[in-house]
């Protein structure tokens, strides 16, 4: 088991969400596991904690998917790193699961709070 | 075979790249080198688990599995190979059984026609109602005009086999020729290797074109396999051929189990056979098979052909006095050829077959249930360190499928020779029979397919049971409680009653056919096989002319009957019980035929003395003598079921009998005897004298004293005597040719004898391993019984009792079973009963000895423990 620091703070991915945050991540560049990893937990204010060993399955499973593509290449720092960017057929799929997404958060949204939850959560 | 591009070290390579990336990170926020490689691997998690998930998520996982568990399977055979080899001969023996009898099956019953891959959609056709021994159905006008006027199917050939003579050689050859339809080719779809097939001009067919396909085998044997052996000339029955082609390998005509070596134009039979029959309407002598179109049925082409029957019937009825129903069967029972003998053997057989290797089943998945348990250790180990049940049966399941594969394939190697051994069951003979399996692609995968069926069947529930045990308390118990114990010795219990039962069915069988067998050969036959010799020869090579024949005929009588110990000598066209006997139709003087009632009746042409010589009682009249020729009034014997059938209540003698077409005289009534199987009961029966109806294909009959073969030099001098190119073609005795007449029960006998036999072996094998195992199992217990007082004996005695209660619960399930399923074996059965109580109590008895004698060594071994050593050894 991954060891996790401060449980309460950070929240496990659901299930199917970690290839969205991947792509959507990928927009902006080409970038390693690590940068990937870093990525998503800044970007979400430090509460989305992502379990490395599920991460480079991910990376794996989109890989064979052929929704990435992946090259060894040399990081900012000289370190030498796998990085992976965006198929084309990744941008079509990052798209149809964004929307995905948000039907269904509105969806919750309504059942939870009785009103849709703000445009793009 | 699945494995991803990607290789688990690169993988690896980018996970250190992650720790490398991280620690530079975190460095760069201020901690030191060291702290923050620690904190890259705290933050990272488990490594290794990362990498494994990275493994198992590719789907190679389960091959590497497998390779695992062979190479493991391997190591454990051969680490207790007593247990595997027992287990291995085991399955050899009865996969073997099925193996043999299935490679008949698929080259008999499935492959009715060698050399073509589609029989499916043929059919024979048959005249009258479905019998064991039709004669060939059809005239040539009927087969044509039904022909032209059927819509059922693609195509309908005739064809018609016999004995034929290659001549014009220094060295004349008999040979078993047909003369065929000019579709014959062209239906069957069988296409020459070399020059072409018949000249299929339809017009022409009755004409003829002196021209000849050959056989591969005979184009191979006689012509030196020639390549440019199309064009030139051959002579067959005297007569002058042009070879045109050279049939496939395997190809060997369309009936079951005989062998062709030539086909000629139909057209040609005036020339072959001397017979004007291809003009004559009401002279029936060809065999038809037709190819159905597709989405007709063979109950549509027979009601269609039915019509067109009773049209032609009613167009010709001077022609059709007779049955002229017709009837239809696919191939495999075709009444023509050997399948019609074979077709209920060969399931049977096999059906005994899967009982036995249901037994050898039982058998392994005994001694894996004793092996299990002396590996439970072994399991609870792999157990707790997180195998799953799953993996472990998986584990346990190759093991078993190691030891089935290595037993089918001694199987399929025992295969290869045994598939040959039908024909071990034919006496020689001149019938250019061809019984034989092969190990061809369908035997080995059929094969192939029962070692893995036997391996799931005998595995499965010593599998399940062996990984059902909970680790904890097998770790913890290592002296083999009997708390696990009771529960497998009662699966074994159980394996053990059902092979008892399997057993008795089997050995019941085995009984029935047995008995039957020696019914049959002790039921009178009708004649004395004893002290006769017998030669085959055929006239037709030397080229003489029918009163020349005859005259050499009687010459050769005179002079046998002159050789020291010979007390009579006969001719015939026919050898009782060796499939010789011919047919023709009768008319009987005063007796008027129900309407389509068959008056066709078993034929024989024979030489002066005959009944003398084969010792068959003359009960009125007189025996054919020497001046029965030609010139002589018609005369013929009836035997007793043709005068009582035809004349009840009358004297036949003088009564005047049509035989084909010619009126005779009756002088003779012979006792009724056995002519085609020793199981059918007496057929009526007419004997012509051979020297008024005549064929050059005669039999020669030599009763002597003493051993017959002991005979046979002498007569073969006396013979080419008289002419020394005569071709002797087998010399052999009555008693060994009448072998032909029972084959297919000497095989049914012989088969379902040693599969009973096997199948003794291993319940008692099965009994035996039961009652050693449970009685080691209960050393404790005994230690026990015999420190508070119990003796040698009262030991001794309970476990003999066990096991002959298993013996008794088997026997009694094995009695239910037998009375059950041998009513199916009615009609295979001759002179005893499906339910004959004899066999049943003779096999429950052999059952229960056998049982305790199993049981005596392990019973007297219990009986002899030292209660102090049992007690201490815990």
């Amino acid at each position: 088991m991954p060891s996790q620091d401060n449980p309460n703070d950070r929240m496990a991915l659901l299930q199917g969400t970690l290839d969205l945050l991947i792509l959507r991540t990928l927009v902006l560049g080409s970038c390693h596991g690590q940068g990937i990893a870093r990525s998503i937990q800044r970007q979400s204010e430090e509460v989305l904690f992502v379990d490395h060993g599920s991460l480079y399955l991910a990376l794996q499973r989109l890989e064979d998917k052929k929704w990435i593509s992946a090259k060894w290449g040399v990081s900012e720092n000289n370190r030498k790193a796998r990085f992976y960017s965006l198929t084309a057929k990744g941008r079509r799929q990052l798209l149809e699961k964004t929307s995905e997404w948000q039907r269904l958060t509105r969806a919750m949204g309504l059942i939870l709070d009785g009103r849709p939850t703000s445009e793009g959560a | 075979m699945f494995r991803r591009k990607r290789s688990t070290d690169d993988f690896a390579e980018e996970i250190k790249s992650h720790f490398d990336l991280e620690a530079d990170e975190l460095q760069s926020e201020g901690l030191n080198e060291e702290e923050a490689r620690r904190r890259a691997r705290v933050e990272f998690g488990n490594a290794q688990a990362a990498k494994e998930r990275f493994y198992l998520s590719g789907r190679i996982v389960w091959f590497d599995n497998l390779l695992h568990d062979i190479k493991f399977a391997i190591r454990q055979l051969i680490r207790n190979p007593s247990f595997a080899s027992i287990a291995i001969v085991t399955l050899a023996l009865s996969i073997a059984s099925n193996s043999t009898i299935f490679s008949w099956i698929n080259s008999t019953l499935l492959n009715p026609i060698p050399g073509i891959a589609h029989t499916s959609d043929m059919i024979t056709i048959m005249r009258g109602e479905r019998s064991e021994h039709p004669t060939p159905p059809f005239s040539y006008l009927d087969f044509a005009d039904l022909r032209d006027r059927t819509q059922s199917f693609t195509g309908m050939l005739a064809y018609h086999d016999d004995y034929m003579a290659i001549t014009g050689s220094d060295k004349p050859e008999r040979v078993y020729g047909a003369v065929v339809s000019s579709n014959y080719f062209e239906v069957l779809g069988v296409r020459p290797i070399l020059g072409r097939s018949l000249e299929s001009t339809a017009p022409n067919e009755r004409l003829g074109v002196a021209e000849v396909v050959l056989s591969y085998g005979l184009w191979q044997k006689r012509f030196g396999a020639d390549p440019s052996i199309v064009g030139k000339a051959m002579q067959i029955n005297l007569h002058p051929y042009t070879i045109v082609g050279v049939a496939p390998e395997g190809f060997q005509g369309c009936k079951t189990g005989l062998r062709s070596d030539l086909w000629i134009p139909v057209g040609m039979d005036p020339q072959i056979s001397g017979s004007g029959r291809i003009r004559n309407r009401d002279t029936i002598w060809l065999n038809v098979l037709g190819k159905l179109k597709p989405g007709i049925d063979h109950r549509q082409a027979e009601n269609e052909l039915n019509i067109l029957m009773q049209h032609i019937a009613a167009q010709f009825p001077d022609a059709h006095q007779g049955p002229n129903t017709i009837s239809s069967d696919p191939l495999w029972r075709s009444p023509f050829g050997v399948n019609v003998y074979l077709y209920g053997t060969l399931p049977m057989l096999f059906a005994l077959a899967v009982v036995l290797l249901l037994l050898a089943c039982a058998n392994v998945a005994n001694l894996l249930l004793v092996r299990s348990v002396a590996r439970r250790r072994e399991l609870a180990i792999r157990l707790s360190m997180g195998a799953t049940r799953w993996r472990l049966v998986l584990q346990l399941m190759v093991e078993n499928g190691m030891i089935a594969l290595a037993g089918g394939g001694l199987a399929l190697l025992l295969t290869t020779w045994t598939a040959h051994g039908l024909s071990a069951f034919l006496p020689a003979t001149t019938l250019p029979l061809t019984l034989n399996g092969s190990v061809d692609r369908t035997v080995f995968v059929a094969t192939l397919m029962i070692s893995l069926l036997t391996a799931a069947v005998s595995g499965i529930l010593p599998a399940l049971r062996a990984s059902s045990l909970s680790p904890m308390s097998a770790l913890k118990d290592e002296a083999l409680s009997t708390s696990g114990g009771i529960h497998k010795s009662r699966l074994a219990g159980g394996l053990v009653v059902g092979q008892i039962a399997l057993s008795m069915l089997l050995l019941v069988c085995a009984g029935l056919f047995v008995r039957s067998l020696q019914s049959e050969q002790n039921s009178d036959p009708g004649f004395d096989p004893n002290h006769v010799f017998l030669a085959y020869f055929d006239l037709t090579p030397m080229g003489y002319s029918r009163a020349q024949a005859i005259a050499f005929d009687r010459q050769m009588v005179v002079r046998l009957k002159s050789l020291p110990g010979v007390q009579s000598v006969t001719l015939g066209d026919f050898a009782p019980l060796s499939f010789s006997i011919r047919t023709d139709f009768i008319q009987a003087e005063g007796y008027v035929p129900g309407k389509n009632e068959s008056m066709e009746v078993d034929r024989g042409m024979a030489g002066p003395e005959y009944l003398r010589t084969a010792r068959t009682a003359l009960l009125a009249g007189r025996d054919f003598t020497d001046s029965d020729d030609a010139g002589a009034r018609p005369v013929s014997i009836v035997n007793k079921a043709l005068a009582d059938r035809y004349w009840p209540g009358q004297d036949a003698i003088g009564k005047r009998l049509q035989v084909a077409g010619r009126w005779t005289t009756v002088v003779g009534v012979a006792a009724n005897g056995k002519y085609r199987r020793l199981v059918y009961d007496p057929a009526p029966l007419v004997l012509i004298p051979l020297w008024q109806r005549f064929t050059t294909d005669q039999i020669l009959y030599v009763r002597v004293a003493g051993d017959p073969l002991s005979y046979a030099s002498s007569v073969e001098r006396t013979l080419h005597g008289l002419n020394a190119d005569l071709p002797l073609y087998n010399e052999t005795t009555l008693a060994a040719n009448m072998r032909l007449g029972n084959a297919f029960e000497r095989i049914e006998a012989a088969f379902a004898g040693s599969f009973g036999l096997l199948a003794l072996i291993l319940a008692a094998v099965g009994v035996y391993g039961v009652v050693a195992y449970a009685t080691k199992q209960r050393t404790h217990e005994i230690g026990i019984r015999m420190a508070i007082g119990a003796g040698h004996q009262d030991i001794f005695r309970q476990v003999l009792g066990g096991g002959l209660r298993l013996a008794g619960f088997g026997v009694a399930l094995g009695l239910i079973i037998s009375f059950a399923l041998t009513r199916y074996l009615r009609g295979m059965l001759y002179g005893v009963g499906t339910a004959d109580w004899l066999t049943f109590v003779v096999v429950a008895i052999l059952l229960c000895v056998v049982t305790l004698i199993a049981c005596f060594v392990p019973a007297r071994r219990a009986a002899s423990v030292d209660p102090m050593q049992a007690l201490r050894a815990e």
